[in-house]
């Protein structure tokens, strides 16, 4: 029993980091990042690449996935998002977007990395086995590190100044330009982020569960159904529909293990009764 | 003699607050009733419940003795009771004339399907809802721009086409949301004469509105709100004397009350 | 358009597709290109169905679902209880419409991202149903379904046993592309109709719609049903030509993809799906050249495409207009 919830919450740990990006960019653009998985599998590499490959230390390796997630959500706002909202009719375009970006990042990492299933060597040895629970410790530094990153996004959101410009912008977009907040410029910064957390989980992950080049559409999906759990644009509602995902998963794959893609179908279908009860999710604002 | 429309110890709670707090009052057939109050007073979530578009916390409104509380929005319509909006939606894209044929949907007889394949009713129907179209637009005076695409339209003829797209739907109680907000001496007069015509076409009008000049002017009865509780109901005369009425606008112009 | 215009806009179209390429086909000795034709008839199905679900304000990407459940219908009457194709092709599709009927009620009144990532998930669904299910058997799927036989009316042999044609293939070509014109024809019809101005009011003010007597749930239901519908058949079909379903015949990629042939083509056009679908597919296979730069070149040109004309390649049209 107590395995269950120590599973369920490094896992949750970690997907309600990736829930994060995803509901940051959905709430200040009403975009939905189609390539938010890809993100994250090109984290996973590039972790690969420095840590595992050149043997630069473990936490280089999480920054540089970070750092260059970061630029290439930066990038992609400012170069093809904002082009595109601007010019079309119907907000709903930007989706055709976000979705060919994605097969980009596919193309490319499929490229650059090959099909390979890839992994790094442990960054912490040794087994935690105390209170009836098994964790390694690799997955305990790995947890910690992601509710660590949590905490820190949710204080910079809340306190520092671009924090507090990028919820007003997601709340109310004109009442913040108004106010004189950029719109623009905390636009891109807010994509960048969210592309930058799903870099990090990748690069946490990648020691873990290791990165293939074809996990990233499944990746999308798990994400998309936590926002659909906890709520869009609202950051309670990821973390718990991450926490919320990584619990059901945790005890689904120990309770139903004999009848396997059951989980998942019991998930989607739970949810979409949910989802009839609860439009929004737990706590999302309404659309539009 | 009895209430047309009939609104009964209606509440609506949204969180801790109460919008609208255990309002009655009635409007009698072919008599123009305006809601006034001051701002927050809770007259648009009125207006909303009246026309089905919310479910009251508590209480209930019928219209000829039937409840119509708690049904859907469009069958509130197609019992008769129809409301305008304030925020003049209309379809943009499409000319005026064309926004009038489609609101008389309601009036329909053919079926979807019909209307797929071009039956004989649907036909009959079309032609019929173009001359019902024209008769409105020469009613409201719309007839000059009946060709011009909606969204070009300035505010005062925007909201003449919500009225008439309300007018196209054959209702017997009509609610307008403010109708003569945003307007000058002379597009009121002319707008308070129109609603004065719609009551000699045999509606009831109710109205939500802060013009009190124009209020004064037209309406035979006036019910006041005030943070969501009903505070006063009368005529005119009344309304203008009371001390609670008077209370609730302190801190406004006179010449706002039309004293 | 005029009706003369439009007379002739239509000739040409069915000109084009019924004779003009089997000539051309049959000239060149592209056989092949049958089959990519046939497929993008049936897809641009399946998309015309995910635009009417635009069309009244809601964003479909769970059209595979409906594709996949057609297909296993059609391949489970055929190969269980001996029907002939075309008998579980209408079945198919009115499964589809009902169980989406059934789907719909709840999920309908959702908007936006919400409705969006359901119908995502419901594609996930259906493949988990596939594999779990009995009747579908599992991950081996259906195979070895045999091909469509006669279809005659009344005695009279409109289209004979496929089994007894030297290419099949065509005659699957000339099916699909009846469906394709029949259903775009219909939807046409419905757009320029009363249901089109009333969907249009759908999209454009919810309230004012149902103020003016429009049940919205219901006319919601109504054309998601139809979609569905759309689906169901273009699966069908599908599974017919290549005579196997498999749980992963149809993935969210496919969701995915009706959906930007939607976009591709230009939402505000009827035949915006048509467009984008000859244009994503064809451009997807032509690519196969490049071999492993396939993707990433196809992805490239959809980004830029979607820079130079993020209302769709149809909105030409109104630039053209304007000159």
């Amino acid at each position: 029993m107590e395995q269950i919830v120590a599973n369920g919450l490094y896992l949750g740990a970690q997907y309600a980091l990736i829930a994060l990006g995803l509901t940051l960019i959905f709430g200040l653009m009403n975009v939905l990042n189609f390539a938010h998985g890809q993100m994250y599998v090109l984290g996973g590499f590039i972790t690969y690449a420095v840590y595992g490959q050149l043997g630069l230390p473990f936490v280089l390796a999480i920054l540089a996935s970070g750092t260059t997630l970061f630029v290439i959500g930066g990038l992609m706002e400012r170069y093809l998002f904002r082009t595109v909202i601007k010019r079309s009719h119907r907000e709903e375009s930007t989706m055709l977007l976000a979705a060919a970006t994605a097969f980009f990042f596919d193309a490319v990492i499929l490229l650059v990395f090959g099909e390979k299933q890839r992994g790094v060597p442990k960054i912490v040895k040794g087994v935690f086995n105390d209170f009836g629970i098994i964790l390694p410790y690799d997955r305990l530094l790995v947890g910690l590190l992601a509710a660590i990153s949590i905490i820190s996004f949710i204080l910079l959101m809340k306190y520092s100044k671009p924090g507090r410009a990028m919820r007003a912008l997601a709340q109310d977009r004109v009442a913040a330009q108004l106010m004189g907040v950029e719109v623009e410029r905390f636009t891109m910064l807010g994509f960048a982020l969210g592309a930058m957390l799903a870099g990090i989980t990748g690069g946490l992950l990648v020691t873990i569960t290791g990165v293939n080049a074809g996990i990233g559409g499944p990746i999308s999906i798990k994400a998309f159904t936590m926002i659909m759990i906890g709520g869009a644009g609202v950051v309670g509602g990821a973390i718990a529909g991450g926490f919320i995902l990584g619990m059901m998963e945790s005890i689904g794959l120990t309770i139903l293990r004999e009848y396997g893609d059951v989980t998942y179908l019991v998930i989607f279908a739970s949810l979409m009764v949910f989802l009839s009860i609860r439009p929004n999710g737990l706590m999302g604002k309404p659309w539009g | 003699m009895a209430y047309i429309l009939e609104v009964k110890a209606l509440t609506k709670r949204f969180g801790g607050l109460n919008a609208v707090n255990n309002v009655s009052f009635g409007v009698n057939e072919r008599e123009i009733l305006s809601v006034i109050g001051p701002n927050g007073a809770g007259k648009s979530t009125l207006f909303k419940l009246i026309s089905s578009f919310l479910i009251p916390t508590s209480g209930e409104v019928t219209f000829k003795g039937e409840r119509i509380s708690n049904l859907a929005p469009h069958i509130a319509a197609r019992m008769g009771v129809v409301r305008t909006f304030q925020e003049t939606t209309i379809f943009r894209n499409m000319t005026v004339r064309d926004n009038i044929i489609i609101a008389h949907h309601l009036r329909s007889k053919a079926s979807l399907l019909g209307y797929f394949f071009g039956t004989r009713i649907a036909k009959q129907d079309e032609a019929g809802f173009g001359v019902s179209a024209d008769e409105i637009l020469d009613f409201l005076g719309l007839s000059p721009i009946a060709g011009e695409v909606a969204k070009n339209l300035p505010h005062g003829h925007l909201r003449a086409l919500g009225i008439a797209i309300g007018l196209a739907t054959r209702p017997t109680v009509l609610l307008l949301d403010e109708p003569f907000a945003g307007m000058n001496h002379d597009e009121t007069m002319k707008a308070v004469a129109m609603v004065r015509s719609l009551r000699d076409r045999g509606l009831t009008v109710l109205l939500v509105e802060h013009d009190m000049p124009a209020v004064m002017k037209i309406s035979d009865r006036i019910v006041v709100l005030n943070f969501g509780e009903k505070i006063a109901e009368g005529s005119p005369t009344e309304i203008q004397n009371n001390p609670r009425v008077i209370e609730a606008y302190l801190g406004v112009e006179d010449e706002e009350i039309g004293l | 358009m005029s009706k003369k215009t439009r007379t002739l806009a239509v000739s040409l179209f069915l000109l084009a597709v019924f004779v003009l390429v089997p000539a051309l086909i049959g000239t060149t000795g592209r056989k092949d290109f049958y089959y990519t034709l046939t497929s993008v008839a049936l897809l641009s199905i399946a998309s015309a169905g995910v635009w009417l679900t635009f069309f009244i304000g809601r964003i479909n990407i769970g059209q595979g679902a409906y594709a996949l459940m057609g297909g296993y219908v059609s391949a489970v009457l055929v190969m269980t209880y001996g029907l002939s194709f075309w008998w579980t092709l209408p079945i198919a599709g009115i499964f589809c419409a009902i169980a989406s009927v059934i789907i719909g009620l709840p999920i309908l009144r959702l908007r936006g991202v919400y409705f969006a990532m359901v119908t995502l998930v419901l594609t996930e669904v259906t493949r988990l149903l596939a594999l779990a299910l009995p009747i579908t058997s599992g991950a081996k799927g259906i195979t070895s379904i045999p091909l469509p036989g006669a279809l005659s009316l009344f005695g009279v042999t409109l289209i004979p046993d496929f089994a007894t044609m030297e290419n099949p293939r065509i005659a699957f070509y000339y099916v699909a592309a009846a469906l394709m014109t029949l259903c775009f024809a219909g939807l046409y019809r419905l757009v320029n109709s009363r249901i089109g101005h009333i969907c249009m009011s759908l999209q454009q003010n919810e309230e004012l719609a149902s103020s003016i007597g429009v049940n919205i749930a219901y006319l919601r239901v109504i054309a998601y049903a139809i979609s569905s519908f759309l689906g169901g058949i273009s699966g069908a079909v599908f599974v017919a030509a290549t005579q196997s379903v498999y749980p992963s015949s149809f993935t969210v990629t496919d969701s995915v993809n009706f959906m930007l042939n939607c976009f591709l083509g230009g939402l505000g056009y009827v035949f915006g799906p048509m467009l984008g679908t000859l244009v994503l597919y064809f451009g997807w296979n032509l690519l196969f050249e490049t071999g492993k730069f396939q993707l990433l070149i196809y992805s490239s040109l959809m980004i830029i495409l979607m820079l130079l004309l993020p209302n769709g390649i149809l909105s030409l049209r109104s630039l053209w207009k304007k000159v």
